[in-house]
């Protein structure tokens, strides 16, 4: 082979792979932000529904026209899951069956019946001529030019559409008797909303197939929930999501032989919904990890400072290290890290073994004091308990008493000076 | 004397969800009386029919008239509180995200909302004592709380007429004397209230008129004429199982249900 050739062949690959990468990407781009919606309207599973609904549509389409026109498969698509949609509202506004088992109903007989087709067309020699195989598992690899235009239409479509109606579709979203109780035709909003779905699944469907078409609509909304509370950036993390996976799904699908895209795409959703559902801000795990763990060291932290403080007079004389390591209320505690985190805070000094706070951890100590014989007065003035239930009661209390609510006890008990046990509170 | 203008009417109403009817039959005129209780136990159709009144459910058969008309022509005057359980809490929103839904029944789907609309939501905001928590996300309220933004959305609207379901269930007693004390402000302003409650001992010091339901109408009419030992036994008590009973029937048996 000449250079040339092989120079040729080089660009060409290059050239199919910046397609399939290009439209891979936008499809997800264009299904992470209708999903958004599907996600938060709790629909997740419809979006299983229409995408394997599809399929009687695109065989009846062939059927029909005899030619393999992807404008005839998509309105095929289109028509059989708007029906499929409306299917399930219909049996689900007049039957007594569980949503979930409509749902399922719903797709096992669409989806029976486009394989009964399918099955049908195949017998009469005409399938692999007619590719239309390729909506069961997806053929992302044959992309042309013509599909990434059509997924950026649609995509194009979907970001517009919903930013004009974002209002309406958060409201039908967030509380939908309310939309209608403020006269807003919410079976248009939806209808629209099921179209602009439909419609995506059915012009993704020939790339990932029916299989996994759903899971580029619900994923990255799952995994873009938990980055955000604001569901105008939900919409862009979703959107972004599905985007980065699509490209390095396409890319990692383009490495080795016989590694189908649609596969790897999902691969790559799962995994950033994976990221997200550990690293995000608040909800995320990782967040409550640490925000679990920040509250333990507070608590240890407040329990040296209150035992010190008892042990010491109210902070005025050193400890020995090893008396406070015995105290009862510090049993099993790791006295000595916390000892060097609170020295770190500048709140005690270690001089020769004996523990001395410093001006700021005094006040810190009696803080915590305070704030535990606030609370253990309380609980005997408005709770009627008895004495000897207070104190493990307050032991949890007092750590999460925030200064607002500190000035509401002290105003509510009227500056009170001792508590149950007649031990001072201090200012 | 002239007859007193009807606010709410209910004619013949019947709601049927799939077999089984949460309003059977009811029928009542409420005149312009200003703060009306709907009372009965759970699943008695109080929900059920503040939502016929709003147009939010059709119903099977009969209608209902607001101010002597079809709901949509006076949508504009009627304020909604939806019941606070119905909707998920988990929402990607805040506190002023939800208040601020309460404009767009004047600003529409697609009109922004102006400095006016801002201010207004503030002030709602401010009357039920949760402007400080315009920023907080929603799912990270108390119970209490979300009753508040519910309340504080449908203060948005300006409305005249507040239909609102159960505002008190579920508060604490600071949210419960803070609620009661808007009320009575917007009473004062001459605003109506209809109101979905629960709590028997309150029921005669804060309405003047009752209805009392359970699937059927038990009795409407001026507090003190209605809320009696009869009624209540009746709405809440004995005879309720035969009403159950039939509703069960008619929901397990294939009985044909009236239709429009
Ligand atoms: N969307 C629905 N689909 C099916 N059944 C419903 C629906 N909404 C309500 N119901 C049923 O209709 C009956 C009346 O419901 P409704 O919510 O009006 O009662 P309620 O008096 O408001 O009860 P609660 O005190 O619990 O709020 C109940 O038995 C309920 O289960
Ligand atoms: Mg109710």
């Amino acid at each position: 082979m000449s250079f040339g050739a092989e120079f040729i062949d080089y660009l060409n690959y290059n050239y199919t792979l910046l397609i399939v990468t290009l439209g891979t990407g936008i499809l997800c781009l264009a299904s992470g932000v209708v999903g958004t919606f599907t996600f938060l309207r709790k629909r997740a599973l419809i979006g299983d529904v229409i995408s394997h609904a599809v399929l009687p549509g695109v065989t009846i389409a062939f059927m029909l026209t005899g030619v393999k026109d992807p404008l005839y498969f998509i309105l095929g698509a289109l028509a059989s899951g708007l029906v499929a949609v409306w299917v399930v509202d219909m049996v689900q506004k007049h039957s007594k069956l569980k949503p979930d088992t409509i749902l399922a109903l719903t797709l096992s007989v669409f989806f029976g019946v486009g394989i009964v087709l399918l099955t049908r067309i195949q017998r009469s020699g005409n399938a692999a001529q007619s590719g239309l195989d390729s909506f069961l598992f997806g053929k992302a690899a044959s992309m042309n030019v013509l599909d990434v235009q059509l997924f950026g239409a649609i995509a194009l479509i979907n970001v517009v559409c919903i930013f004009i109606f974002l209002r309406g579709f958060t409201l039908l979203s967030f509380d939908e008797q309310y939309a209608k109780g403020l006269g807003f035709k919410t079976g248009w909003l939806k209808t629209f909303l099921s179209v602009l779905t439909v419609l995506t699944v059915a012009i993704g469907v020939q790339a990932v197939g029916v299989v996994l078409m759903a899971a580029l609509l619900i994923t990255p909304a799952a995994g873009a929930r938990f980055l955000t509370n604001s569901i105008r950036k939900m919409l862009l993390f979703s959107g972004l999501i599905g985007a980065i996976s699509g490209i390095v799904g396409a890319v990692i699908s383009s490495t080795g032989t016989g590694m189908p895209t649609g596969p790897w795409v999902v691969v790559c959703l799962s995994v950033l919904a994976f990221i997200g559902i550990l690293f995000g801000k608040e909800k995320g795990l990782i967040a409550r990890i640490r925000l679990r763990n920040q509250n333990k060291t507070k608590i240890n932290n407040e329990n040296v400072l209150k035992a010190l403080y008892k042990m010491s007079d109210d902070g005025q004389s050193s400890v020995n290290l090893n008396d406070l390591k015995k105290h009862d209320s510090l049993e099993s505690l790791p006295v000595q890290t916390i000892l060097n985190g609170l020295r770190k805070d500048d709140l005690l000094e270690l001089v020769k073994g004996q523990v001395v706070l410093t001006e700021q951890g005094r006040i810190a100590s009696r803080e915590i004091v305070r704030k535990h014989r606030l609370w253990e007065l309380y609980l005997s003035k408005y709770f009627q308990l008895k004495a000897d239930h207070l104190h493990d009661d307050a032991e949890g209390i007092e750590h999460v008493i925030t200064p607002e609510i500190e000035r509401h006890l002290t105003q509510l008990l009227e500056y009170p000076d001792k508590d149950p046990h007649e031990s001072e509170i201090p200012y | 004397m002239s007859k007193e203008p009807t606010l709410i009417e209910a004619h013949n109403l019947t709601v049927v969800y799939g077999r089984k009817p949460a309003l059977w039959n009811v029928d009542f005129e409420i005149p312009g009386k200003q703060v009306i209780g709907i009372m009965g136990p759970n699943g008695s159709g109080k929900s059920t029919l503040l939502k016929s009144i709003m147009g939010v459910v059709e119903p099977t058969s009969g209608f209902t008239k607001v101010y002597d008309q079809d709901i949509d022509d006076v949508r504009d005057r009627i304020s909604y509180v939806p019941q606070r359980q119905d909707i998920d809490w988990d929402f990607p929103a805040s506190v002023w995200d939800v208040v601020s839904m309460g404009r767009f029944a004047q600003r529409g789907l697609f009109k922004r909302l102006n400095k006016e609309d801002q201010d207004i939501i503030a002030q709602s905001l401010d009357k039920v004592g949760m402007l400080s928590f315009s920023k907080r996300q929603i799912s990270q309220l108390s119970g209490g709380q979300q009753q508040r933004v519910f309340l504080a959305r449908a203060l948005a609207q300006q409305g005249e007429l507040f239909l609102m379901d159960e505002p008190f269930a579920g508060v604490d007693i600071s949210t419960e004397e803070m609620i009661i004390d808007l009320l009575k402000e917007m009473k004062e302003e001459g605003k109506t209230l209809v109101i979905v409650h629960h709590d028997l001992h309150t029921a005669q010091s804060y309405f003047d008129w009752l209805v009392l339901l359970n699937t059927r109408l038990v009795a409407s009419g001026p507090v003190s004429e209605v809320f009696n030992d009869k009624t209540l036994s009746d709405t809440y008590g004995g005879k309720l199982t035969t009403m159950s009973k039939i509703t069960q029937v008619l929901e397990n048996k294939e009985f044909p249900i009236r239709h429009k």
